[in-house]
């Protein structure tokens, strides 16, 4: 089975325009009931206007495309409380960087300031994941995850070595999920990462709330995200039940001189988005930020699109 | 940037935040759901054990999903239960409602 995505994002930032399309597609192979081959890879070019001796940013667009393997592994559902995935995998560290990174589901398209804390440097991993539901009832579930990478410098499919774990109790009741995630770093400079997070969809109002604390040796910070589809606006209710309001705080202290794909001082940013569910697989997304850093402040726009496909590529399964 | 303008951006913030609390608190629960998985949203309007799995564990990082073909939807469970950590019985009944 082929899924995945269409993107374009038209990006400006500090009054620098940049034009980033996206092709994300992932391939789903399952081999019989317990096996399965996925992977998905991220085709993204980043278009600029180049400098002139007329000024900067003042020439035509020019470019290129980067290619990213974000996972290409196999997974063992060995039985209903783990499943064994071996290959590369995107690193199960916070809220973020496994769940709600993908361009369909975030609902901002700037990444988190914290992002790179417990991702830095590739994203992913090499190497094996165990991973669950550790136990489940109808008053909670635990989830968990276990994995140990290797370094690999082979192009695209690079990492370093680490290891680390994560996990969560989710309340169905509530609807409140809260986990922990560690990572330790085992080559050059070995560091410890640590985030807690927090998901809440308040069974009274159609609001998703979500934020993260994350932190290491260069830098620690949170974000908090509300999301909101008004389904019963008193005005144009079929019209407001596609729209989705979303906000969000972040704040980002440099530790130790920053660095290591953090900023090196200190940042925080109010983000406000404007997205518009066209149809189930069509979303236009809007949104402004501003940056506010010790080393200059900064207006952030975003406009663009989504389309999320999914192709079967030969007769199927259904159970 | 000076003070008084970072205070302006910070109070517009501030105000936006408690406009939209105010619009979802005056907007109370959400709308009941209508028929079939495209609009399953919450839990309590759930009406069979596995809408309310998906509304309760899939709704919590993305919005209910496209019309699934059925030749597609075993695949696409086997790959959401490794990734949202569900359990076998989870999948089984996510199977029997997106593709009765």
């Amino acid at each position: 089975m082929l899924s995945g995505a269409f993107a374009y994002v038209q990006n400006t930032s500090g009054g620098v325009q940049s034009l980033v399309p996206q092709i994300i597609p992932v391939l789903l192979v399952p081999m019989g009931h317990s096996l399965l081959l996925e992977s998905r890879v991220e085709f993204t070019g980043f278009f600029q206007r180049e400098n002139l001796p007329s000024g900067p940013f003042s020439g035509r667009f020019a470019g290129k495309v980067y290619k990213t393997v974000d996972y290409a592994q196999l997974d063992w559902l060995a039985d209903s409380h783990a499943t064994i995935a071996a290959g590369r995998y995107i690193l199960p560290f916070g809220l973020y960087s496994e769940r709600l990174a993908p361009v369909w589901i975030r609902n901002l398209q700037d990444t988190p300031l914290t992002y790179s804390i417990g991702t830095h440097p590739y994203g992913a991993a090499d190497g094996l994941m165990l991973r669950g539901v550790a136990a489940s009832s109808a008053s909670a579930s635990i989830q968990y995850s276990a994995y140990m990478s290797a370094h690999c410098s082979i192009n695209e499919l690079q990492a370093v070595r680490a290891a680390g774990g994560d996990t969560s109790i989710f309340i169905p009741s509530k609807r409140v999920e809260a986990g922990l995630s560690y990572q330790r770093t085992l080559e050059g400079y070995q560091i410890n990462n640590e985030a807690a997070y927090l998901s809440w969809q308040p069974q009274r109002a159609s609001v998703d709330l979500k934020a993260e604390y994350d932190r290491n040796h260069y830098g620690d910070g949170y974000w908090i995200e509300a999301a909101h589809i008004p389904q019963q606006f008193p005005v144009a209710p079929v019209f407001f039940r596609h729209v989705q309001l979303v906000g969000r705080m972040e704040q980002l202290f440099a530790r130790n001189g920053g660095g290591n794909g953090l900023p090196q001082v200190n940042e925080k940013r109010p983000e406000v988005g404007f997205n518009f569910q066209i149809r189930d697989d069509w979303r236009l997304e809007s949104s402004y930020g501003r940056l506010f850093s010790h080393s200059g402040n900064s207006n952030t726009w975003n406009f663009g699109f989504t389309y999320r496909f999914v192709w079967p590529l030969w007769p199927g399964r259904k159970s | 940037m000076n003070d008084q303008m970072r205070k302006k951006w910070l109070l517009a913030f501030a105000a936006s935040g408690l406009c939209l609390s105010a619009l979802v608190a005056a907007l109370g629960q959400t709308a009941p759901a209508a028929t079939g998985p495209a609009y399953a949203q919450t839990a309590a309007t759930a009406a069979e054990p596995g809408e309310k799995v998906f509304a309760v564990n899939c709704a919590r990082c993305h919005t209910p999903p496209m019309t699934l073909n059925p030749r597609v939807t075993g695949t696409i469970l086997m790959h959401m239960r490794t990734r949202a950590r569900l359990s076998r019985k989870d999948e089984k009944l996510l199977l029997q409602y997106l593709a009765p």
